[in-house]
């Protein structure tokens, strides 16, 4: 019996040195925990909400350039998530580019709410109040910039300006979309106040206050659009004048240049160019990949190969439409540098063209998913010609200020001058001067010019009868179907889908 | 559970055993004892070593020894002695006196005195009162399997075994009961000799990645396996038991004269089918098909009939050059082909592939040593050219009685393993390359198109060519591990004992990756990159698997009729994973050297991980004279994996059983020789989650600024601190029955298992920022029965025939989900979801479009609901939300994965020195939706891939509209998941033929004390319904592209291997 006696005590004092070993931490990750305890923490949560900026320029070339009269990318060897995109397809609400619109966009609210949340609980760490006020606004411009993406695509959606757990989640409904706008507005006028108007060169990519001031006049010219009777971005307001101001104040700040040739906008050795107001940043090189992927998007495979390249992941041919390569007038040397017409590969011919805007054939990287270059979201031309738009709806100016600035774009393209320059006509000239950038498809929803357009263009274009007719539920997105099964009647569907 | 506690802990305890045995050794023996001995002789006078001779009601044992003498103290002459041994019917004699006893045991199958183990200790079988199933693994040496698992498959009645991979050395898929969990995995707990190992669940790939439990596992060692199926035999190991148990045990020495067992035998391996795919031919008629539907899609005025060269002028090509949209190859319709090679590129990949295994083995045992020690190589060639298998396995099981109270022993299992596989199977591998693999090629590439310095045919789809890929590329693992057991035991007193054991589970694999340029990109990169195109890798793996375990273990007989067994314990286990991994970047220098010191850059990797679990655990077993039994058992579990205050969870169990044959009134019911009713109930539980699940963890998301680096971090999911346990409650009722002399035993079990608080990852809006997070919610049910039975058919001197049969039936349904959820749809990676949790109907239930036919014209009139742009020939879909168009609203359920009913039959007939047995298995009612078939016959697929066989029965025109079920081979309306690619897994198969002699009659030496030849077929012949891929249970790919909602598929799986062996058996 002592023996047992003995045991039991031996036991009984090693009992607690064991459950401790229940309380692990992981050894290769870490945890929120120790986070926002310095201010260098606080540089990484607003690092993180630029991360969310990564897949914007995939997503203009999905959402906006395919679903445009730009490109006629219907099937060839195989279905490809694409083509619910272009042809107008129903049935697009599994479809991933539908739903890593809103979830990206989300990912990057939420990372914007927890920098706003933190600098209230714990912002004194930061002992520079410059810089708590700077990341402050970086994070309302960033939250406004990715809700206007979610207002371009799906109209009404979720607003959410504060962290919320799931179960608070589950109770947040549509909201109109004046109300987003609200809050984009009030981020975006924070961020003009508080932002600087450059940074030291090792932070060059920061926004700015003139790229606020650019996105918050996009932001007017897209309230100031018809609204289709559909609740999407467009308001019918009229405040082409507030937009004017705000890019007259960009002009006037004169941080910007018009750079004399169209290459030297996009050349891979002339980043953050004076042309840039805002982009996307991506290097070469990096573990983990911060390359970018849009270069090859709608670049057939074959034509790398043909190069001596190795394959990039663009698949098949995503051509652009006989509609888009008609229109260049003869001369005009922005179809060259933006365009490829067809290849020969194994002697396989391939007579469709292509963008390859973004494609420098020297700078291939190794890795398909870390292409060098960055992505121009908002640059110099597009402030001028949004003004000369601003004028032809009314802001103050004349029509020979419009011509001026239609006749300098037009110029450095190579092509002779016009004058009494139309709205069709400003949107026309955007469409090559822009054309695989990602905003054709905003153009035309702003403009007004949608209906009419696509649905001249769908029947004249689509020989292989393979798209559906346009009509102006199509001006939206459908709400992804996983987020209307989370909680049936929280969200309702957009109309038509 | 507080007493528990107390008495429980301390992987400390070790120590203090090593005191217990120092004062042990001095214990002294009581002097006025008598001595009976004698001797155990079999029914032909042949004398039996190792019988356990027990002086009933006491612990006092011994053992026989080689020539069946015995020798036994006993107190007072008026004992009984009790005589047992496997193999053997028991039996008792009083000693009456006498001081010398011969006995004769009678042979005996199976028998209910068969001790079987059930976890923390053993049990007679007829006392076993939760459902339990057997599988006797002594002939497993008689069998090409290379795994443990593959030997259970079809053996035991809700147990399926499911063989997920044809390729070399992985681990297959064990389901006890069905599938209770959604995300926390299927896969039972393994226990080998006492040693519970780390239950690893496949991977969203169906891979296991961390290793599979029985790696690298030597079947030969194996003597016995029992799988615990409902909670009451379960819980005892709560934690980790909602999926079962299987217990291990590997061979153990016996008292006496050193047995030297040498096994080995050769044979071949080949694939059992092959994948129906059209021909060259076949695919050129399809080709064209397409070709010119496409020329006369492009433009008016095109027709069929326009020739090649007709339409290259229309085309404005210059001459030479080609449009392979729009024109054939000349050569596909002239003679003879010419400059055109038609390849069957399955027949050119697969082989006879050599087998061999040898294995020698030596145990016996004295009074105070037992030991069984073994080495095993095994050598595979795979069916697939350039794949094999290499293992070289030893065990040492050595058992030493110091005293009369203390025993110790050692198990040692080392083993390495070297897999050459240069990644077969899956989506975009080998395989299915190979398949698709378009059948015609340039005659001067031979099997190399695209690879070195050969380019593509014009027509051919772009991979490099599969047969060079299998050549060039090296795909090598080696798995180094060992398990180690250390065990003590201690009597304290008598009925009363301690035993410690240690177990170390040490797992180290590496693999590494090459792959030269000369089968990478295309043509003209390689020409102008050489060695940069080359890319080569080296990954780790060691798994560290510590678990210390203290019982306490006690048994008595009360009054001659109340027994009583008890056991108490405390466990800790702590389980560490570490992995890294190098990658080259930017290629390498050098063309011969595969390491990664030539490559230019590299990449690299290391992540570590460990969970913890605590455990205490207690078991009371009673019975009443044999007749009335009782049992219950509780353990409470902590585990690190779970939040702050959920740690710990408690599972119990109890069951009953009566013995109905030894009452009274059913002792004249001459023909039941037994007849036993259970129940049972118990809780168990589920932790197979990422260890770090519940914590609120920061990834890395990097920025660029000015093209430099800006490191980011923000939270990477939502944290839950209440994460807890997943559990599932079962009861279980069932009969076991032997009649007519023993002739027939049967057992039948009906159960329900109900798992609740299921780990699930719960959508929750996006808006949150994430698409889904950890918590416990919802509940599934498995119910089903099974029914095992076995019968000796004749039993003659000159010929016996047994047979041994299983059938199982299992269903199961979602009861919930989260609250006001009553679906979820799993992700898909590929086009829309195809597989839905909904409330009322089967796990991952097959939820797609209905395939009805194909379109008519007179449909087209008669508008009936139309995907798209559909024309004549397009399949005909379902509409069944009835609004006039087909889409992804017209999903309806079609089937659910897992089958209904699984069945496996054993057949032995022994005739003189012949024997032979027929082994058959199958299940039916479960569906396999394959991407894979999707991939090889979906609407608007290009010409260059092939096709499925089924495309020869296609809709070709309204008047040749083939088997109705096909469409045309050129649709452009685009495709949705459909019924199309749903197939049933239905199947039988004939697993294992074994044909033996024995030759130890021809044998007249006295050193062989047993020999025997053998012929064995294994997986040879067979039946499946599976069209759109080769094997109906592989699982290789990622389906859902989730880790929160994994889904395993088919998408290139390879057929399962079939092998003929030669084998021969000696005993020394």
């Amino acid at each position: 019996m002592k023996k047992i006696i003995l045991c039991l005590l031996v036991m009984g004092s090693l009992l607690g040195a064991c459950e401790k070993k229940l309380d692990q931490l992981p050894i290769s990750e870490a945890t929120t925990e120790q986070f926002f305890t310095s201010e260098n923490d606080f540089i990484q949560a607003s690092n993180t909400i630029y991360n969310d900026l990564r897949t914007y320029p995939d997503r203009q070339l999905n959402l906006s350039e395919t679903r445009s009269d730009n490109l006629y990318a219907v099937s060839d060897g195989g279905v490809r998530d694409w083509e619910g995109i272009n042809s107008f397809h129903r049935t697009i609400a599994s479809n991933p580019y539908v739903i890593e619109a809103w979830a990206t966009n989300y990912n990057g609210i939420f990372r914007a709410n927890l920098m706003l949340s933190q600098l209230q609980l714990n912002g004194d760490i930061i002992s520079d109040a410059n810089v708590r006020t700077r990341l402050e606004a970086e994070a309302r411009f960033l939250r406004a910039f990715f809700y206007f993406d979610l207002l371009r695509w799906y109209g009404r959606v979720p607003l959410i300006d504060k962290l919320v757990s799931p179960p608070e989640a589950l109770e947040i409904g549509r909201a109109p979309v004046s109300e987003v706008y609200d809050l984009v507005i009030s981020d975006l006028q924070f961020a003009i106040d508080n932002l600087p108007e450059t940074y030291p060169a090792a932070e060059k990519g920061r926004v700015t206050k003139n790229a606020a001031r650019g996105i918050l006049a996009l932001v007017h010219m897209t309230r100031s659009g018809p609204t289709y009777d559909i609740e999407g971005p467009g308001l019918g307001v009229n405040e082409w004048g507030q937009a004017l101001t705000l890019l007259n104040e960009i002009i006037a700040s004169d941080k910007y240049k018009f750079l004399p040739t169209y290459e030297e906008i996009f050349a891979f050795n002339n980043e953050n160019n004076a042309e840039v107001l805002f982009d996307v940043q991506y290097e070469t090189g990096f573990n983990p990949v911060l390359g970018a992927t849009f270069p090859w998007l709608l670049v057939p495979d074959d034509w790398f190969r043909s190069q001596g390249k190795p394959v990039q992941g663009g698949l098949t041919i995503r051509p652009i439409s006989k509609d888009l390569l008609n229109s260049y007038e003869a001369n005009d040397t922005r179809k060259a540098f933006t365009i490829q017409n067809g290849y020969v590969y194994n002697n396989v011919v391939e007579s469709r063209s292509f963008f390859v805007k973004y494609v420098d054939i020297d700078k291939v990287p190794v890795n398909r998913i870390d292409w060098s270059i960055n992505f121009i979201v908002l640059r110099y031309t597009d402030i001028i010609m949004m003004k000369a738009e601003c004028i032809l709806h009314g802001a103050p100016g004349t029509q020979a200020d419009v011509d001026a600035i239609v006749n300098q774009v037009r110029n450095r393209a190579g092509l002779g001058p016009v004058s009494n320059v139309t709205l069709p006509q400003l949107m026309e000239e955007r469409r090559k001067e822009f054309a695989a950038e990602g905003l054709r498809w905003h153009d035309l929803v702003r403009s007004g010019l949608v209906e009419t357009v696509m649905t001249a263009w769908i029947p004249a274009e689509d020989v292989q009868h393979q798209m559906q007719p346009f009509n102006k539920n199509y001006i939206l997105y459908p709400v992804p179907q996983s987020e209307l099964d989370v909680k049936p009647g929280l969200y309702t569907q957009n109309q038509g889908y | 559970m507080k007493h528990f506690q107390i008495q429980l802990r301390g992987l400390w305890l070790v120590p203090l055993f090593l005191m217990l045995i120092i004062s042990s050794l001095s214990a002294q023996e009581n002097p006025d004892q008598k001595t009976v001995t004698g001797r155990v002789a079999d029914s032909t006078g042949k004398g039996i070593p190792g019988v356990t001779i027990q002086v009933k009601g006491t612990n006092t044992r011994t053992l026989s020894l080689e020539d069946g003498a015995f020798s036994i103290k006993v107190s007072t002459g008026n004992e009984t002695l009790v005589f047992s041994s496997v193999g053997f019917e028991p039996k008792e004699v009083p000693v009456a006196g006498q001081s010398a006893i011969n006995v004769q045991l009678s042979n005996a199958g199976r028998t209910l005195e068969d001790v079987v183990v059930i976890g923390y200790g053993t049990q007679k079988r007829r006392n076993v009162t939760g459902a339990v199933a057997s599988f006797d693994a002594s002939n497993l040496d008689e069998r090409p399997v290379a795994r443990v698992d593959q030997a259970l498959v079809g053996q035991m009645a809700g147990v399926a075994v499911k063989q997920t991979s044809g390729a070399l050395g992985k681990g297959f898929s064990v389901q006890v009961r069905g599938t209770g969990s959604i995300t926390a995995g299927n896969e039972p707990l393994y226990v080998v000799d006492g040693f519970p190992l780390t239950p690893a669940s496949p991977d969203r790939n169906g891979n296991y990645a961390t290793g599979n439990p029985l790696d690298n596992m030597n079947p030969n060692d194996i003597e016995d396996i029992q799988v615990l199926k409902d909670a009451s035999a379960a819980a005892i190991y709560g934690s980790r038991a909602a999926n079962g148990v299987v217990l291990i045990t590997t061979k153990r020495g016996k008292l006496g004269k050193a047995k030297i067992d040498v096994n080995s035998y050769v044979g071949y391996v080949e694939r059992s089918r092959k994948l129906d795919m059209l021909n060259a031919e076949e695919w050129i008629e399809r080709a064209k098909e397409i070709i010119d539907a496409q020329w006369e899609a492009s433009g008016p005025g095109r027709t069929a009939s326009q020739t090649n060269e007709e339409r290259r002028i229309i085309l404005g090509l210059a001459p030479g050059q080609v449009n392979t949209s729009y024109m054939t190859d000349d050569r596909w319709f002239q003679p003879g082909h010419p400059g055109l090679r038609f390849i069957d590129w399955q027949d050119e990949a697969f082989r006879k592939g050599l087998q061999q295994n040898h294995q020698i083995s030596a145990s016996g045992g004295t009074e105070n040593v037992r030991y069984y020690v073994s080495g095993n190589y095994t050598r595979q060639e795979g069916m697939v050219i350039y794949t094999d298998y290499t293992a070289y396995n030893a065990r040492a099981n050595v058992e030493v009685t110091a005293s009369k109270k203390l025993k110790f022993g050692l198990n040692l299992a080392p083993s390495y393993s070297i897999v050459n596989d240069p990644g077969v199977e899956g989506k975009d591998n080998i395989f299915h390359q190979m398949v698709s693999f378009t059948p015609v090629q340039e005659d001067t590439m031979g099997l190399y198109p695209n690879v070195g310095k050969n380019g593509q045919y014009q027509w051919s789809v772009s991979p490099n060519s599969p047969i060079g890929k299998l050549q060039y590329t090296i795909g090598r693992t080696n798995r180094f591990r060992t398990l180690a057991t250390v065990y003590g035991e201690y009597q304290i007193l008598p009925g009363l004992s301690f035993r410690s054991t240690v177990n170390y589970d040490h797992n180290d694999n590496n693999t590494k990756t090459y792959i030269p340029y000369i089968v990478a990109s295309n043509l003209e990169t390689r020409n102008k990159d050489l060695t940069k195109q080359t890319s080569g890798s080296f990954s780790t793996l060691r798994r560290q698997i510590f678990v210390n375990e203290n019982t306490l273990s006690f048994s008595k007989t009360f009054g001659g009729v109340h027994d009583v067994s008890a056991v108490a314990g405390f466990a800790y286990n702590s389980d560490f994973v570490a992995t890294s991994r190098i990658a080259s970047t930017g290629g390498f220098r050098s063309n011969s050297i595969t390491t990664l010191n030539a490559a230019y850059d590299v990449t690299a990797t290391t992540n570590e991980e460990r969970n913890v679990l605590l455990s205490y655990l207690g078991r009371v077993q009673y019975s009443y004279d044999d007749k009335y039994l009782f049992s219950a058992s509780i353990r409470r579990d902590g585990s690190s994996r779970f939040g702050a205050n959920t740690k710990w969870g408690v599972f119990p169990s109890a069951s009953v059983g009566w013995r109905i044959s030894e009452e009274n009134f059913m002792k004249n019911i001459g023909f039941i020789n037994d007849l036993k009713l259970r129940a049972s109930w118990g809780k168990a539980g589920n932790y197979n989650i990422t260890n770090y699940g519940s914590l609120p963890l920061l990834g890395n998301y990097n920025y660029v600024l000015n093209n430099a680096q800006a490191i980011g971090q923000a939270p990477s999911g939502v944290p839950n601190p209440d994460l807890s346990w997943e559990k599932s409650n079962t009861v279980d009722g069932g009969l076991d029955i032997t009649v007519w002399n023993n002739r027939i035993s049967a057992s039948f079990d009906i159960y329900r298992r109900t798992s609740e608080d299921l780990l699930l990852n719960v959508p929750i809006p996006l808006a949150t920022g994430f698409a889904t997070y950890l918590r416990n919610a919802g509940s599934v049910r498995n119910k089903g029965w099974e029914l095992e039975i076995t019968s000796r058919n004749i039993s003659q001197k000159d010929f016996t025939w047994t047979t041994s049969a299983n059938l199982s039936h299992n269903t199961n349904k979602v009861l919930s989900l989260v609250e006001g959820q009553n679906q979820i749809l799993i992700p898909s990676s590929f086009d829309i979801n195809h597989s839905i949790l909904r409330v009322g109907e089967p796990m991952y239930s097959i939820f797609v479009v209905k395939q009805i036919g194909i379109l008519t014209q007179e449909d087209i009139n008669n508008k009936v609901a139309m995907y798209g742009s559909q024309t004549v020939g397009d399949p005909k879909y379902f509409d069944a939300n009835g609004d006039g168009q087909i889409d992804a609203d017209d999903r309806v359920i079609v089937g659910h994965p897992n089958p209904d009913y699984v069945w496996g039959i054993t057949n032995r007939f022994r005739y003189k020195q012949f024997d032979l047995s027929v082994m058959l298995q199958g299940q039916w009612g479960g569906s396999i939706y394959s991407l894979l078939g999707r991939a090889l016959s979906r609407t608007g697929q290009g010409f260059t891939d092939n096709a499925l066989g089924t495309y020869r029965r296609r809709w070709r025109s309204p008047d040749d509209p083939g088997d109705g079920r096909v469409s045309k081979a050129y649709s452009t309306f685009g495709r949705i998941k459909n019924t199309d690619w749903l197939y049933p897994s239905d199947y039988f198969r004939v697993r294992n033929i074994t044909l033996g002699y024995n030759l130890k009659s021809a044998i007249k030496s006295n050193a062989v004390q047993g020999a025997r030849v053998f012929l064995t077929l294994e997986n040879f012949w067979g039946h499946d319904k599976y069209k759109g891929g080769a094997n109906p249970e592989a699982l290789n790919t990622d389906l859902s592209g989730s880790n929160t909602l994994p889904e395993p598929g088919d998408y290139g799986g390879l057929p399962l291997p079939r092998s003929l062996i030669l084998g021969v058996n000696f005993t020394f």
